[in-house]
């Protein structure tokens, strides 16, 4: 039957116009379709790696910013004790110092006021006595103005030098 | 949605159209199915053009007579069963259908035949097409590197990279670009034969890949490309396989049925596409010629079985539009495999 009789004619031509459309599409097309193919199929892989790994940073960068961000919160806290801490011992220091030197101003003053005491005392005795003297004498001059009086008077200074030696 | 509706209203007037140029091809004498049948799917000088059945495009004819000298003339010149320098188209016999002569003794004969006749001519038209197909792509990608093609171009990368990513790749492995441009071509002219075989009307309508010629060089090509490729593991599995001695020595057993298996592989593929092939263009024709056969039993008759007759075949046609993919991506796949078992390695060099 002539169906399945190949044709030599149809044969060669085929032959020849499958060879010639292999050898023209083999080198001036298909390589530079696979080529493409692979090289844009191999550039999206990476681009989709690429972008995975950066997502996967970034999302460790957020945790790390957020431990970052707690430790910060927590250096800030021991910060703040500390200087609270610092701020009493300073106040306590302030309040020692300050008493101390009152002490000292108030001992300094006592012993200014004691001296002025004292030399106000020895002023005023000797005011006193510089009275006492002027009284006396002025007491003597009137009791001396007679002779009688003023003999009573050596006799009985006379005895006391008498007795006292 | 629209769009797709309006291509796939256009698409069933086109196959419902192009059957009753069938139809109306057939005019004259009493109808004989099988003639008619057997003009359409075998082949021809001249190219027949639609609504006439005696007007044919020409095409050249290249033959070369018993002594040796070369004739080229139009076929136009042989049409009608009229003689041209001693060529005629035998109307009976072995040769029916070709183009026959007398030698000097009176004895006929036939001359080598190299004539571009309609499937030759079918399929320049459809390496033409495939070429129109690929070589827009092949420049795109040269001028845009890390671009994807948009439209037409990026429905045929898609097709390559189905056929590409899909069968070649996983077949072959590390080997896919090597043999990709071989399967590449291979599948977009199955598939164009396929598709332009089943447009009726001018470009189309040679029942190529129904022809067992066309699939012979086709089978013979994976054959070659598998056996040059193959490398010496491949032919010391063939002929010195490794089975208990009494198999392959004083009777070679295993020998005979490896190199059986490995010639039945290629005829596979070559009896596949064309049984599958001609299967499709011969259901569609017989749907069609019922018409005729029963149109003599009355009107009504006619009536009924031109409406069955169409339903069935615009049916059968889509069916056989999947066939023609599937053929096409079948052969590819199978000429991909059989590829890949030709490149054995040792089990040294895969340890290596």
């Amino acid at each position: 039957m002539e169906l399945f009789k190949p044709e030599f004619g149809l044969v060669f031509w085929m032959f020849f116009v499958f060879v010639v459309l292999f050898a023209i599409l083999a080198k001036y097309a298909w390589p530079f379709i696979i080529r493409n193919i692979d090289e844009r199929a191999e550039f999206i892989d990476k681009g989709v790696a690429y972008s995975q790994e950066a997502k996967m940073q970034l999302d460790h960068a957020t945790e790390n910013a957020q431990a970052l961000l707690a430790d910060a919160h927590k250096q800030q806290m021991e910060i703040l004790r500390e200087a609270a801490q610092m701020k009493s011992q300073i106040v306590e220091e302030a309040k020692k110092a300050a008493s101390e030197e009152a002490k000292k101003v108030m001992d300094a003053a006592a012993v200014s006021i004691e001296q002025a005491r004292k030399e106000s005392e020895q002023q005023f005795r000797n005011e006193v006595s510089a009275f006492a003297l002027q009284i006396a004498e002025k007491l003597m001059r009137k009791e001396l103005s007679n002779d009688k009086t003023q003999l009573e008077m050596i006799d009985k200074l006379l005895n006391d030098i008498e007795t006292k030696n | 949605m629209k769009k797709l509706i309006i291509c796939s209203i256009g698409i069933l007037f086109f196959i419902v159209g192009t059957t009753f140029t069938v139809v109306a091809s057939e005019e004259e004498e009493p109808f004989d199915a099988k003639e008619a049948i057997f003009e359409h799917l075998l082949d021809n000088y001249g190219w027949e053009v639609p609504f006439s059945h005696s007007t044919r495009i020409p095409l050249p004819v290249i033959i070369r007579d018993n002594e040796g000298s070369w004739h080229v003339f139009s076929s136009k010149k042989l049409e009608h069963g009229s003689n041209y320098n001693g060529f005629y188209i035998a109307s009976e016999g072995d040769n029916k259908g070709k183009i026959e002569s007398l030698d000097a003794d009176g004895n006929k004969y036939r001359p080598l035949d190299i004539s571009i006749t309609k499937n030759v001519f079918a399929l320049l038209i459809a390496a033409l097409v495939v070429c129109i197909c690929i070589f827009p792509l092949a420049r795109f990608y040269r001028r845009n590197r890390f671009k994807a093609p948009r439209k037409g171009l990026g429905a045929i990368e898609y097709v390559i990279d189905m056929v590409y990513s899909d069968v070649i790749r996983p077949i072959l492995g590390a080997e896919a670009r090597r043999f990709a441009p071989y399967l590449l071509t291979l599948f977009f002219f199955i598939l164009a034969i396929n598709i332009l075989g089943m447009i009726v009307v001018f470009p189309g309508g040679a029942n190529l890949s129904g022809n067992i010629s066309i699939t012979l060089v086709l089978a013979l090509c994976t054959f070659l490309v598998v056996n040059f490729m193959g490398t010496k593991h491949y032919w010391k599995d063939l002929f010195w396989p490794e089975v208990p001695m009494w198999m392959k020595c004083p009777v070679p057993i295993m020998p005979v049925i490896e190199v059986f298996g490995a010639i039945t592989k290629p005829v596979a593929l070559m009896i596949r596409l064309f049984a599958n092939m001609l299967g499709g263009h011969l259901i569609v024709l017989v749907l069609i010629s019922l018409i005729f056969i029963f149109g003599t039993m009355g009107a009504a008759v006619l009536a009924g079985t031109t409406v069955l007759s169409v339903l069935f075949s615009v049916f059968m046609n889509l069916l056989h539009f999947l066939i023609c993919f599937i053929q096409a991506y079948v052969f590819t796949m199978l000429s991909a495999l059989f590829i890949s078992l030709a490149r054995v390695k040792g089990e040294k060099e895969i340890k290596e």
